[in-house]
């Protein structure tokens, strides 16, 4: 009971400190965008919110933002789409070897380096002959995004009920009927999870976009850009913006995953 | 009858397979066939900006040959190892905590770590300069409370600044599997074993992480070579000191003096030996836990 007591106690404490390592750094980013000296250290010295009055400001964002948002919802609308069609045949295909192997190969991109993604994107678009811009950084942020969402589907359709779709056809639906009326009412929560996903995913994303993107901007390459150029304390406020925007799309994602089980 | 049913299967199996067509579709015009670009052009020439088709192997030549590219690639194995062997043995110990003594709430433990992933990849590795830097939170902190009375150079535009960056980006995407796996081992087996009397260690090292080897495994990939493949990291909180064969490759496609079949040389070069240093290394985990 005492060795049992001793080993929660010291648990709790490595695991406290794991998540200490992985939060400062969202703690900080947080905490400076709302302190008045433009320097980033301690102690602080008084509260603001003129950085997000700065950013918000700055033209150059409201247009890096409109980028970022397109992309997302290019993103989301088809990789989620896609995504959940591939993660769906892959569960009617009835030989195992050959389903492992493509979830193998549809996970490949996650391991690659994004640099090498990149540029191998770069590439193969200069080769066709296709300026640099948003509909090529688009398609990289589908490679990119796939992968998770392939994941992602493949744990929520793993209760799902396939008979049901058998029993559907054997009482004369058509297939269309049967994905429209019993199929995607019973996967949507799932789908739209993975959607979302895949929304945070691009809108995070920066190393292809920086490839491939051209002379635009999406929120990530300006941040890059500011940071580059020096200590802009408007970075934070800016960041911290986007923090939110991504951990509210995530926690959304996880929610509409779990609904579905209950 | 017979020609009927066969008529109505082969039916059933064209239709489940078409909904992989479009990702498929993508996958081989978007990532495989572009990843082949790239080598062909690592045979290319390149002179000024104009890229000129050929077959040489000089691209190859000067990755191999030059002292420089040669100190960057043993720099970003060592520093792409050493935050693998930081990230994967804590993130063992998170997963073992997250199992076996937190059982149920450690889901929530799990949902914590996965959400820091998603708090922006540049904004963390800008807030690690922030708390690094010389007049940063760390230091400023320490000098504040008197600890110390000139900042901890080292802490930032080093190698240390960017293991300790790089560990903390990876280190979510190393639980992952570790946990994934040790899902798989039972409270019963490891009761069992406990019962017959094996210890701690042995339990961990006999048990444990042979049924745990395809998570440590996949986990070890993914520290060391996203580690080896970044050049964000570097470029933020390493100093000239500190910069990683990824920057060499990303300035041949961004910077003034861009070779783009240079760096699509550089790019397998360092594919190819980050690879075989892995396979190795997974080689004798297998064999030192069997």
């Amino acid at each position: 009971m005492i060795a049992k007591l001793r080993q929660h106690w010291i648990a709790a404490l490595f695991v406290l400190a794991v998540l200490t390592y992985l939060y400062a750094p969202i703690v900080v980013i947080v905490l400076f965008s709302f302190t008045t000296s433009p320097r980033l250290s301690m102690p602080i010295e008084g509260l603001t919110l003129s950085w997000y009055r700065s950013a918000l400001d700055n033209p150059l964002i409201i247009s890096a933002l409109t980028n970022s948002l397109v992309l997302a919802l290019i993103s989301a609308v088809a990789a989620g789409a896609m995504g959940a069609a591939f993660s769906f045949g892959l569960m009617r295909l009835k030989r195992p070897h050959v389903r492992e192997a493509l979830i193998g190969a549809s996970l490949l991109p996650a391991i690659v380096p994004l640099l090498v993604i990149g540029i191998a994107l770069a590439v193969f678009f200069r080769m066709l002959g296709m300026p640099q811009g948003l509909v090529n950084t688009a398609i990289g942020h589908l490679i990119v995004c796939l992968p998770f969402v392939v994941l992602t589907m493949n744990a929520r359709l793993e209760t799902f009920d396939f008979s049901m779709l058998e029993a559907a056809r054997d009482l004369g639906a058509s297939p269309v009927r049967t994905f429209l009326d019993i199929t995607f009412p019973l996967i949507r929560p799932s789908v739209v999870g993975a959607a979302l996903l895949a929304a945070a995913l691009s809108l995070d994303e920066f190393v292809i976009t920086w490839f491939n993107i051209g002379n635009q901007q999406s929120v990530p390459v300006l941040v890059w850009g500011m940071m580059r150029r020096g200590v802009d304390p408007s970075i934070n406020a800016i960041a911290t913006l986007l923090l939110t925007l991504l951990v509210g799309l995530v926690i959304c994602s996880n929610l509409l995953g779990r609904k579905k089980r209950s | 009858m017979m020609t009927g049913s066969g008529l109505a299967r082969s039916g059933r199996a064209s239709t489940s397979l078409r909904p992989l067509l479009p990702a498929s579709l993508l996958y081989v015009l978007f990532f495989a066939v572009p990843m082949l670009c790239l080598f062909v052009l690592s045979f290319w020439r390149a002179k000024g900006f104009e890229l000129i088709p050929d077959f040489t192997l000089d691209n190859y030549e000067k990755a191999v040959v030059s002292k420089l590219y040669r100190t960057l690639l043993i720099r970003t194995v060592v520093v792409g190892f050493v935050t693998a062997a930081i990230v994967v043995p804590i993130a063992f110990s998170l997963s073992y905590a997250m199992r076996f003594v937190f059982e149920r709430r450690g889901q929530l433990i799990l949902q914590l770590v996965l959400l820091s992933l998603f708090s922006g990849y540049l904004v963390r590795i800008y807030a690690w300069r922030t708390i690094l830097g010389k007049q940063g939170l760390l230091n400023s902190t320490l000098q504040w409370l008197g600890l110390i009375n000139e900042p901890l150079e080292f802490l930032i535009y080093s190698n240390i600044a960017v293991v300790i960056t790089l560990s903390g980006l990876l280190l979510p995407l190393a639980v992952l599997p570790i946990y994934s796996a040790l899902l798989n081992v039972s409270r019963d087996q490891m009761e069992a074993a406990r019962d017959l009397g094996a210890g701690r260690v042995h339990l961990i090292r006999t048990i444990l992480l042979p049924l745990a080897m395809p998570g440590v495994r996949t986990a070890f990939a993914f520290a060391f070579l996203l580690a080896a493949g970044d050049f964000v990291t570097p470029s933020l909180v390493g100093g000239t000191q500190s910069l990683l064969i990824g920057n060499i490759i990303a300035d041949q496609f961004r910077g003034i003096g861009s070779n783009w079949p240079l760096g699509a040389a550089l790019a397998f070069v360092t594919i190819a030996i980050v690879l075989a240093i892995y396979l190795a290394v997974v080689q004798i985990l297998v064999r030192v836990t069997r």
